[in-house]
């Protein structure tokens, strides 16, 4: 039983070694424009994409978005909107009456419309998923075609947790009705700056 | 009961078997619309399909490396022979912790375990917390579908589970206010659950992490607040390397779904400061599928159910008609081998039109193996004397040309004299929705014999 | 070029026009075409069945009568299918890989070794073309809906070159007709409304003849349409191409 049960039993049933071939990744090479497609993608999964002209017309973006809410955590610098503030030291449980996070993007996904987020941008990994709604601050020169590319942008970091994010939480599993706002965030809107 | 009987009642309300056929067919649509996208999809098929091969013929290999990498994150690793030994090594980890609630992802590997009733058994809740996992299990049922596990529920049955269950107000059954309604709910056992189990779409060898995929966030929500994480995975779920998770990622939502991904793809490689993270790599009949040279490459699946949707006789006899874990096409070539008796009618439930090996991400010869399972089934599993008598006979007269003429001459002399009450009796079960055809003159030798004698 | 005419044995004894029209076509494509005269079946009922090694004898049989010919032409995609993929259970003598390498459905063979498209024929009628899977799938006569080829299909080539035929697009292109060999039998419940879906599927899109290459499939639906008294009708194709030519 158990591990070496386990190995011994997949030693013996193995077949010959067949070879990893090479991947051609030119074979899925598109000439096509990142932002616009990348825009296409995330309202197609349900988020909403929003170009700033500024950085800082972040805080007055996302004030006129959510005028009445006051439960904010924010992790960018890049706004002041925060009304809470956590740590890695932050009981995840506490958060759940958060209304809005807002978090920085750190590469966007062509083909799929998601952003890569990491441990790096929030202290606390519940935050995106608990949050009511999720803002991602993401530099819209920070988009690459596709995952092949993706996970060679993100293959040098530290690994501890990170996901793709792909618009908001959903479910089709009543009667196949999309339903917008399931378990996860409600919404999620990125906002596209250029600096 | 087969699956030929089951699949009978679920036709006799031929309307509820229209709607889960257009249901799935739409979702088998979904699917082209997002592979259409995607160029050198074909070829990508073919890259998963090597990397899987590779990854069968060096598994041990790689499943060492995957537990060197995680251990060395902090991640405890546990090896499971069966369903009994993941069992009781998951209720081991609750037990430690002293846990009595626990929510749970999507996984088919603990289906296949039956997870649930063990910890029930042990006093301990479980709650499953993906949207179709949750009705199903109100409904004490099993799943149908492996993605979709309550397709074959009806807007309004799930409102009146959830008016029972959950006190809903009836809606008729209104999406939008039943699925809010189990969010406030799931959300509740989120937050109280002292343990969270999710299953596992892929095991990354080389950095020893893993990546869980959901729609719903479910299993986030459940890894992130309990402090006790324990993901379960089947020996194949194994990849080399992280990049290969940029092939596997761009085919499992479009070929599941039609989605261009899930809206979450979480990457685990390290737990939390001050959770733990076990992952618990199980066989329970894995090894043997590994032994089995027609058969091995079944062990590719990565559970997108597309196979399912685009099955002509999943969508019209529906999941539970397979009485098996994992139903549809890829089920009925994965239950033979851990039961071949009671699956025994599973890869008959087919008519080897071979979508579903088309439709296959990771090109598994689905229906090429449900053939060959028939070559084996019908050798070791006791078959029914008639079928079995018949075609050993047949066999016997297909190959002696004077027996053949003489068979033909019958048929064709019952099928033109017989009365209609004897040729199209009970025992005719082709003629029960079907005419024979009438027959006229001579059968194609006699008139060859005459127009052509000259040839042949 | 000696072609051997292969006749499926239900072809034979139920449907006899199907192979008349079969060798009338080939003949007047001046094909040089042998009715070997001892030959039963390919063995596909019993191999489907799980009774491989049952079909044996017949499949030695079907060798024996087809070895002497350049080609092998058969109205019946799942039977040449079967005899390309399935006779592998037999041991592969030169005569056996000949046999196997040189089969071919008809209009396959029209197409591809003839080089022919346009036959001349014609038939001013709405017709709807059955894609039997065998032979779409197995025989590659087609691409499919499933996977991203380019599109193409050879009893299309055949039938686009038909005066006045109208060839109706259907909602699902080429779906499994539900016949599956004993399946028809023993799964008798669903292969019966896969049958009435795809007759519908035909009857909603406006077709006045469901036509295919593949009489196994074209039985069922007959078979139904017959039993249902349906205003439509079947007829194999080389019976299209064949009337008028």
């Amino acid at each position: 039983m158990g591990r070496d049960a386990i190995l011994k039993s997949i030693k013996n049933n193995k077949p010959t070694l067949i070879p990893s071939a090479e991947i051609n990744l030119e074979s899925f090479e598109e000439e096509i424009d990142v932002l616009t497609a990348f825009k296409e993608k995330v309202a197609l999964v349900g988020g909403t994409i929003i170009e700033l002209d500024s950085v800082k017309n972040i805080d007055t973006k996302i004030k006129s978005l959510y005028p009445n809410i006051s439960k904010i955590i924010s992790c960018v610098d890049e706004s002041q909107l925060g009304t809470i503030l956590i740590s890695e030291k932050t009981d995840p449980h506490k958060l759940e009456s958060i209304e809005l996070a807002i978090v920085k993007g750190e590469l966007g996904v062509a083909e799929n419309g998601a952003v890569w987020i990491s441990e790096n941008d929030f202290p606390i990994r519940v935050l995106p998923f608990i949050t009511n709604d999720l803002i991602l601050i993401l530099n819209k020169k920070n988009i690459c075609s596709n995952l092949h590319e993706a996970y060679k942008l993100i293959g040098k970091r530290k690994r501890t947790f990170g996901l793709f994010i792909s618009g908001p939480s959903k479910t089709a599993d009543i009667e196949q009705c999309l339903v917008i706002g399931a378990q996860g965030a409600m919404s999620l809107t990125i906002l596209l700056i250029d600096n | 009961m087969n699956h030929a009987k089951k699949a009978a009642i679920f036709n006799k309300n031929e309307a509820k078997v229209n709607w889960h056929d257009k249901a799935l067919w739409y979702v088998r649509e979904k699917r082209d619309n997002a592979a259409h996208d995607v160029r050198g999809w074909e070829y990508l098929r073919e890259v998963a399909s090597g990397i899987k091969a590779n990854v069968l013929s060096d598994l041990d290999t790689y499943l060492i490396e995957f537990e060197s990498n995680a251990t060395k994150n902090g991640i405890k690793v546990h090896w499971a022979s069966d369903a009994e030994e993941h069992n009781k090594i998951v209720h081991k980890v609750l037990e430690t912790h002293n846990a009595k609630k626990v929510v749970k992802s999507k996984s088919m590997l603990t289906e296949e375990c039956h997870l649930n009733p063990y910890l029930e058994s042990k006093g301990i809740e479980v709650v499953d917390t993906d949207l179709g996992e949750y009705i199903v299990q109100i409904a004490k049922e099993t799943p149908s579908h492996i993605v979709l596990p309550a397709i074959h529920k009806t807007k309004e049955e799930v409102d009146a589970l959830f008016q029972e269950h959950l006190g809903t107000t009836p809606s008729n059954g209104n999406p939008e206010y039943l699925t809010n309604e189990a969010r406030k709910h799931l959300r509740n056992k989120f937050l109280e659950a002292d343990v969270a189990i999710t299953g596992v779409n892929f095991a990354v060898a080389e950095t020893g992490g893993i990546v869980v995929c959901t729609n719903e966030g479910n299993a986030d929500m459940g890894a992130h607040l309990a402090p006790v994480h324990i993901a379960c995975m089947g020996i194949e779920k194994i990849i080399p390397k992280e990049e290969h998770l940029g092939v596997f990622l761009r085919l499992l939502a479009r070929s599941a779904t039609g989605q261009p991904i899930t809206t979450y793809s979480s990457h685990f490689n390290k737990p939390s400061e001050g959770s733990e993270l076990h992952i618990i790599i199980v066989d329970n009949g894995r090894t043997e599928q590994l032994s089995r040279e027609d058969f091995r490459s079944s062990l590719h699946c990565i559970r997108c159910g597309a196979c399912m949707n685009t099955c002509p006789i999943y969508r019209r006899s529906g999941g539970h008609s397979y009485d098996a874990t994992i139903p549809g096409p890829i089920g009925s070539i994965l239950s033979p081998g851990k039961d071949l008796t009671k699956h025994s009618s599973l890869p008959f439930a087919s008519t080897l039109c071979g979508s579903c090996s088309n439709v296959c991400p990771v090109k598994i010869n689905i229906h090429e193996q449900l053939y060959k399972w028939r070559q084996l089934i019908v050798k070791d599993v006791k078959q029914p004397v008639v079928k079995k008598t018949v075609l050993k006979i047949v066999g016997k007269v297909l190959r002696n040309r004077t027996l053949y003429n003489l068979a033909g001459k019958s048929a064709r002399f019952m099928l033109k004299y017989a009365p209609r009450f004897m040729v199209y009796s009970k025992l005719n079960a082709w003629g029960k929705a079907r005419e024979l055809p009438e027959i006229k003159n001579e059968n194609f030798d006699t008139w060859y014999k005459i127009n052509r004698k000259n040839n042949g | 070029m000696r072609v051997g005419l292969f006749i499926p044995c239900y072809i034979n004894q139920l449907y006899p026009q199907v192979a008349i029209a079969t060798l009338e076509l080939l003949e007047k494509l001046n094909v040089d075409v042998y009715y070997p005269n001892e030959q039963t079946c390919c063995g596909q009922p019993l191999g489907n069945s799980g009774y491989e090694d049952d079909s044996k004898g017949a499949c030695e049989v079907f060798v024996e009568n087809f070895k002497e010919y350049d080609y092998i032409v058969g109205p019946s995609g799942s039977c040449i299918y079967h005899v390309k993929k399935h006779f592998d259970i037999l041991e592969q003598t030169s005569e056996v890989i000949k046999v196997r390498n040189n089969a071919y459905e008809l209009c396959e063979f029209i197409v591809k070794v003839l080089g022919k498209t346009d036959l001349g024929a014609k038939f001013p009628h709405k017709v709807g073309l059955h894609k039997s899977c065998h032979g779409l799938r197995g025989l590659h006569l087609g691409s499919c809906s499933e996977r991203m080829d380019p599109h193409f299909s050879t009893e299309e080539d055949l039938l686009n070159n038909v005066n006045g035929l109208e060839l109706m697009s259907l909602n699902r292109k080429d779906e499994c007709c539900g016949f599956g060999g004993t399946f028809s039998v023993f799964e008798e419940a669903i292969s019966v409304k896969m049958g009435k879906d795809r007759i519908q599927d035909h009857l909603d899109n406006g077709v006045e003849v469901i036509t295919g290459a593949d009489h196994s499939c074209l039985m069922h639906l007959e078979g139904m349409i017959n039993r249902n008294n349906q205003p439509i009708k079947v007829m194999h194709i080389a019976e299209i191409l064949n009337s008028s030519i």
